[in-house]
């Protein structure tokens, strides 16, 4: 239920925040990553590692058979990412 | 006959004669440890040769008289059925004592193989099982190809501890399983403590060197420090080889009050690095203990012991052979490689070593190293950090895979009795992110019960 994936998200990045005295008042859809939040790599790292912990997946472990790289630079591309990887099969593709 | 002892017993035992202890040391190396066994039997047959699940209310000894008679019977049947191998199944340290007395006497090749050790392959396909009933089944000795009695001293095959890949087996002569056997008089009728695998490497060192003094092989019921406490109380172990690993876990989870009543006169450390810190806490809680730590591998056997009480060894040791011979030298990326002699080349040990004033100290093992985002990290410095954080009683640095960076440092952490898990993981992050560069500082902290080690005593990395 992405109201839950969404606040899931949200506090592993508030935890890995908070590890160094960081905190975030506001984390909406369109906060960047690194701008607004102030993620660097290896704290957006962290954050992937504690969320496979937590939901069981890890959205960027394989890459699409396009070649894409899913985009991250919003906390809403960070969300859209879990929805997908988290979503049932759909019957339908082969 | 075993012996089930109800309180504990000593150990301790008259000396043996000079003359008894010469004809063990001029027998041919292939015979030592069969003339040991009969010569100490003949001399004590009731000293204790053996003592299991020690550190418990019922340990069973084993003595010199016991194994001496099934020696002799085993030998007999290696004699008649002539296997051309044997692989030892056996689960007790005593049979497997007996076994590899009686092959190196009767010039039978053996495996000994540790529970995990890979697949033999098709070469051991032919050779006989012993199990710890030591008989030889009548029918499969008429079935199997028979051996002659080489005239060339037969190979003992031994498995890798497998930490720096799949456990494999490697094929040693008689002659380097026994080089490092100490000999001298100060080394007889000791108490040796048995943690490491039997059949291992380093565990058959520690029961090859006992049997030939006449000393005696503690083996606890369990690792668990306080049975390891207890035994080696019980038994008044005065030997006692470990890896550090081992020993810290010994060190800050034994019951403290049965630790100050031990009597060892000699620490071996080997298998891992050793740091100052841990040679302080040891001095600590073992002041009489003389202690040493000796550079081993598999494959090149015991490089070079040391035995002054610091870290790593003397810088000076890389400008002329090592009193056995063998040369050292290092590469420009730190990594530490052995010349055993002349003739052969030099071996890259994968252990990296890092010159700090006048000495070179171990930085850990090439394979070690965790990669973040492209910066390379050594978990042993990460530990050291680490460690040194109030509330912390025990740390294993590891590295958990991550798509953006590759890897990320990981820390599992024994908190001290009286600490939260909270305040000790904000102290460790403050204190990692003061003393060491940014990608290197632990980013996933678990905190458990017990750090997790190989069945070799080591901690793993992966």
């Amino acid at each position: 239920m992405p109201a839950n994936l969404h606040d899931t998200i949200a506090t592993a990045i508030r935890s890995v925040l908070s590890d160094t005295g960081r905190s975030a008042d506001v984390i909406g859809a369109e906060s960047l990553l690194s701008g607004d939040l102030g993620l660097d790599s290896l704290d957006l790292a962290q954050t992937i590692v504690l969320l496979e912990r937590s939901l069981g997946v890890d959205p960027f472990r394989t890459r699409p058979a396009d070649g894409s790289r899913p985009s991250l630079r919003t906390f809403g591309d960070l969300c859209s990412a879990y929805e997908v990887a988290a979503a049932p099969p759909d019957p339908h593709q082969p | 006959m075993n012996v089930t002892l109800a309180a504990a017993g000593s150990a301790s035992s008259p000396a043996l004669s000079d003359a008894a202890m010469r004809r063990v040391f001029d027998s041919p190396v292939e015979d030592r440890l069969a003339t040991a066994l009969t010569t100490i039997a003949e001399a004590a047959p009731t000293r204790t040769a053996v003592v299991r699940n020690a550190g418990t209310d019922k340990p069973t000894a084993i003595d010199y008289g016991t194994l001496a008679a099934r020696l002799v019977d085993l030998e007999q049947q290696l004699d008649e059925a002539r296997p051309i191998g044997v692989v030892a199944r056996t689960d007790q340290v005593e049979s497997l004592i007996v076994l590899t007395a009686a092959c190196s006497r009767q010039h039978v090749p053996l495996a000994i193989l540790a529970d995990d050790a890979a697949d033999s392959g098709h070469e051991l396909d032919d050779w006989l099982s012993v199990d710890d009933t030591l008989s030889i089944p009548f029918t499969a000795a008429g079935s199997m190809p028979r051996g002659e009695f080489a005239t060339v001293a037969p190979t003992i095959w031994v498995a890798t501890s497998g930490t720096s890949g799949p456990p494999k087996i490697v094929d040693h002569s008689w002659e380097s399983l026994l080089a490092a056997a100490r000999l001298s008089s100060q080394w007889h009728s000791l108490t040796w403590l048995l943690v490491y695998d039997a059949k291992r490497w380093a565990g058959i060192q520690v029961w090859v060197q006992a049997m030939l003094t006449g000393g005696c092989v503690v083996v606890p019921a369990s690792r668990d420090p306080d049975v390891v406490a207890r035994a080696v109380v019980d038994r008044q172990v005065t030997v006692l080889p470990a890896t550090p690993t081992l020993m810290r876990r010994l060190l800050t989870s034994a019951d403290p009050a049965v630790l100050a009543t031990c009597q060892l006169e000699r620490i071996t450390l080997g298998g891992e690095a050793v740091d100052g810190p841990l040679l302080d806490q040891i001095k600590e809680t073992f002041p009489n203990a003389g202690v040493s730590h000796v550079y081993a591998t598999t494959e090149l056997g015991e490089v070079f012991r040391v035995r002054d009480g610091l870290p790593g060894f003397p810088a000076h040791w890389l400008t002329k052979p090592l009193p056995g011979g063998a040369r050292l030298f290092t590469r420009r990326d730190g990594e530490l490689l052995v010349q055993l002699s002349r003739d052969t080349a030099e071996v890259a040990t994968g252990d990296l070593v890092e010159q700090r004033g006048d000495r070179f100290e171990f930085v850990g093992r090439r394979s070690d190293v965790i990669v973040v985002g492209g910066a390379k990290v050594y978990p042993k410095r990460v530990e050291e950090v680490v460690r040194g954080v109030p509330g912390i009683a025990e740390a294993r640095v590891h590295s958990v895979a991550s798509p953006i960076t590759g890897e990320l440092v990981a820390v599992d952490v024994v908190v001290s009795p009286g600490f939260s898990p909270d305040d000790v993981r904000s102290g460790m992050l403050t204190h990692c992110r003061h003393e060491l560069e940014s990608h290197a500082v632990p980013r996933i902290v678990t905190f458990v019960e017990q750090i997790a080690t190989t069945p070799a005593g080591k901690v793993p990395r992966r």
